[in-house]
């Protein structure tokens, strides 16, 4: 008899503890958790509001309607003008899958829908608000459109960018899609192995191949005694590793120069490991590799992990741009938007203005130095030194006639067995006014032979059309 | 027994308010189509409700309380399932009368009948015939072949199933010293409970699967002398957990959509995942009866009903209701343990563990604390069969929580 209530009262206690972590577990949910869950745009909840109110047009930077709402039996209908043009940068607004891109990250702004307070919601029973805000895109649809045509049936992405203002000119990522088909299209786009949902300018992450030796550049002109002549027999071994250069072929004496205007792996490897890792991961930190790029578009951080065990080989191998080096496009074209600007590095744009029903500007990205990325004295010798790699070295297909033209190739092995070619670069190279990074995914060619004269289009195209 | 009728009255009153503001919420809610049999139907709900605890306290000298806990749970649950759709509402109105009635019958078919202990093999055998009924003329509803179809009224065999075998475990445990002098008799109650696991598991009813082995778990580690019977018995349901979820595909789904219901948002994770979301709209407060968003959540009168509530009534509800089942289960093994007639100890015992678990397994997993399994929460969730079942089982504990030493005189 004692055993048995013994026994009972164990199980019971039991009972107990199951119920009690219900309790606990509901209201740490409730808590911590309920906020996120809230806002997945799966929740119906959220689309309630907006059924009555005029979603705002997105326009590009000379006032050219790319999205709008209109009424149809009732409803509202999202009518993108551009097919798969903007659907890494507007994105989409669907009733089931959601919301993605500026759609997603201004989707209070483009529907007016302020913070819910008190004071808000009794001015919104007695002015009730029908109609969202319009945003103006620094986006050029010409350029837009002449970037797209070039990455037509292949993989990679172009961001084109302002070095002065960070006024984003066109962000192309491919493969895309068609925003208005969604519906129709939903299970090839999620089912295709190129995932095209994935916007490669700013979640694409790349190992940049030899376009980070600008970086190294950097930091070794920071540390000091790179006069000294190099000879380079085309390998090299670090730690029991065998670094060769592209063709094989020495480049002979060479110096910092030479190197970067003929993309001497040699050279880098050994003078990254005479760098260091702590000066290399610094430079790399000040051009935003390891944080956070500020934007109207969710980021996602390039990596460059120096810190703990990185050994010999992998800082020798990071400073070609190779091994654990991981890169967003856009976050390549700021670093050639940072040399171009005399090392100050400033915020990427795409939403300029945000603009009320009644035509006010109600929100405007200003011109923002983030990071000081070298000295002005150190920009401008990298500066020259791209210069000489357009006029005689690995970037000469980026070249224009009448325009000096600042470049660097990247040709990036990767598991693929397939290069990815790059090409950065900026021009005019005295007074830029267009910062440009490209890739081409799993490509199989180099920098120079693909992403160049990519490059040099768009450039071209760019100081052509845009005051 | 003066103190006694205050400490009922005091609770009975709260309900009763209660349940009138919840309806003049809900009268509010229906303000454009109110008629005179919604009006009638709601306050007739209040009625019978605080006439029932009004009558139990004169007819039984047991715990009244256990009754009061229960329809504090059906007003709740009532009260939503009207808000979500007043048919159903209607509907669950008369279950809950119809429950209320078959409480009182079958307390006092249990009260008057004497010999309950005495016909394992009847339980047994009946319990088996339903098992296979169930698989002749079952049909699928939501991928579990546990409904059969009689004269045009569906019910579902499992949940009378339950009480039988509580029944045939009591009556194993209180004969225990006759079964153990027969020939492999300590393994009969083993074998009959594996094969009524197996009847479930053809049924690809998940739910009563773990019910069953949960509540013959308990009774097993309290009663049986054999403590190595109780080891082999962990053992092998451990064993069977683990190879039946590489072997059927829809136990390894079920898990795969707990660990991330995200990622299959719009195919097999969507019930989970839409059940999250009323939650946490809800908040601790709640959005207000009728200013919440039931419809979007499948399912939400009957599995999810706790995800409904807790939306327009808040977490701090959705707890009440939580801590309401653990009081009853408390009630529940305190009169087990008061309870000198051997026989309706151990059913005392499996209600109790038949509530609480069954109440656990729904509450975690439409909160995605444990994976899902589609079952309905006792006394609160819409449906014929669960409410009519769980006031008979109700009714024997109130049976059991009164002085029975007739017998062993």
């Amino acid at each position: 008899m004692e055993k048995e209530v013994k026994r009972i009262i164990t199980i019971l206690i039991g009972i107990c503890i199951l119920f009690v972590s219900l309790v606990i577990y509901i209201s740490y949910f409730q808590i911590f958790k309920a906020e996120s869950v809230k806002m997945n745009s799966y929740n119906k909840r959220l689309w309630i509001g907006e059924e009555k109110i005029l979603r705002g047009s997105i326009m590009d930077r000379n006032g050219k309607i790319l999205a709008y709402s209109e009424k149809r039996d009732g409803s509202y209908n999202r009518i993108y003008n551009y097919e798969n043009l903007y659907s890494h940068i507007i994105g989409y607004n669907h009733r089931e899958y959601g919301k993605a891109g500026l759609e997603l990250e201004y989707n209070n702004a483009l529907l007016n829908i302020s913070e819910s307070t008190t004071l808000n919601e009794l001015k919104n029973i007695i002015v009730p608000n029908t109609e969202g805000n319009t945003l103006q895109l620094t986006i050029d649809h010409h350029i837009q459109e002449y970037s797209r045509n070039f990455l037509k049936g292949k993989k990679g992405s172009i961001v084109a960018i302002n070095p002065t203002t960070g006024e984003i000119y066109s962000m192309v990522s491919m493969p895309d899609f068609n925003p208005s088909t969604l519906k129709e299209d939903w299970d090839n786009i999620v089912e295709d192995e190129n995932s095209p949902l994935l916007n490669r300018a700013i979640s694409g992450l790349y190992q940049p191949g030899s376009t980070f030796k600008v970086l190294t550049s950097i930091a070794a002109i920071e540390k000091g005694n790179v006069d000294e002549k190099y000879k380079c027999t085309g390998s090299t071994k670090i730690d029991g590793y065998n670094f060769k250069d592209y063709n094989e072929k020495g480049h002979g004496n060479i110096d910092l120069e030479d190197a970067l205007v003929y993309s001497c792996n040699t050279y880098f490897a050994e003078r990254g490991v005479e760098i260091g890792k702590e000066k290399l991961g610094e430079v790399a930190e000040r051009f935003f590799i390891n944080k956070k790029i500020p934007f109207d578009l969710q980021v996602d951080k390039s990596s460059f992990p120096y810190k703990g065990s990185a050994g010999k080989t992998d800082i020798a191998a990071a400073s070609i741009g190779q091994g654990e080096v991981l890169m967003t496009p856009l976050n390549m074209a700021m670093v050639a938007s940072g040399i171009a600007n005399g090392g100050d590095v400033v915020k990427p744009i795409l939403v300029k203005e945000t603009i009320s029903p009644k035509g006010r500007v109600i929100d405007s990205n200003k011109t923002q130095i983030i990071s000081k990325g070298t000295e002005i004295s150190i920009a401008s010798k990298i500066k020259n030194m791209m210069v000489e790699g357009v006029k005689r070295g690995t970037s000469k297909n980026a070249s224009i006639d009448s325009v000096e033209v600042a470049g660097k190739t990247g040709t990036a092995q990767n598991s693929s067995g397939k290069d990815h070619a790059w090409f950065i670069g900026f021009a005019p190279a005295e007074e830029p006014k267009i910062a440009i990074a490209v890739i081409l995914e799993e490509e199989g060619s180099s920098g120079g032979q693909a992403a160049a004269p990519i490059a040099r289009n768009i450039m071209l195209e760019t100081l052509n059309t845009i005051n | 027994m003066f103190n006694r009728k205050i400490n009922y009255r005091l609770p009975r009153n709260f309900l009763f308010i209660f349940e009138l503001m919840s309806l003049f919420l809900l009268f509010i809610y229906y303000r454009h189509d109110l008629d005179k049999f919604t009006i009638f139907s709601g306050l007739m709900l209040v009625f019978i409700v605080y006439i029932s605890n009004f009558m139990l306290l004169r007819i039984s000298t047991g715990d009244n309380f256990i009754f009061l806990i229960v329809t504090m749970l059906v007003s709740i649950g009532g009260i939503m399932i009207y808000r979500i759709d007043s048919t159903l509402g209607m509907k669950q109105i008369f279950w809950i009368g119809l429950g209320i009635i078959l409480f009182f019958i079958t307390y006092f078919l249990i009260k008057k009948i004497k010999g309950w202990e005495n016909w394992f093999l009847i339980y047994v055998i009946s319990s088996i015939l339903l098992f296979i009924l169930t698989l002749i003329l079952g049909s699928r509803v939501k991928g579990a072949v546990n409904w059969i179809s009689i004269g045009g009224i569906s019910i579902q065999p499992s949940e009378i199933i339950k009480i039988a075998t509580i029944f045939t475990i009591s009556s194993y445990y209180t004969n225990y010293d006759k079964f153990k002098k027969m020939k492999f008799g300590s393994y009969y109650l083993i074998g009959i409970m594996y094969l009524f696991t197996l009847f479930l598991f053809l049924q690809k009813d998940l739910g009563s699967v773990l019910i069953f082995s949960a509540i013959f778990l308990c009774l097993q580690f309290i009663y049986e002398e054999n403590r190595k019977l109780v080891l082999l018995n962990i053992l092998i349901l451990s064993v069977s957990a683990v190879i039946g979820y590489f072997i059927f595909p829809h136990v390894m789904s079920r898990v795969e959509i707990w660990l991330n219901p995200w990622k299959t948002i719009d195919t097999k994770g969507y019930q989970i995942t839409q059940s999250l979301f009323a939650i946490a709209e809800g908040g601790f407060f709640g959005t207000g009866l009728g200013l919440g968003h039931p419809e979007f959540i499948p399912e939400a009168h009957t599995d999810f009903i706790f995800s409904a509530i807790c939306e327009e009534m808040g977490i701090f509800t959705g707890i009440g209701i939580i801590i309401l089942f653990l009081i009853l289960v408390y009630r529940g093994f305190k009169i087990s343990i008061k309870q000198r007639n051997e026989f309706f100890r151990i059913v005392a015992l499996g209600i109790s563990i038949l509530f609480g678990i069954q109440s656990f397994i729904i509450f975690g997993g439409v909160l995605k604390m444990i994976p899902l399994t589609g079952i309905t929460i006792p006394f609160v969730s819409y449906g014929g069969s669960s409410m009519l079942s769980s006031f008979i089982a109700l009714g024997i504990l109130q049976v059991a929580s009164e002085e029975l030493d007739f017998e062993e005189e």
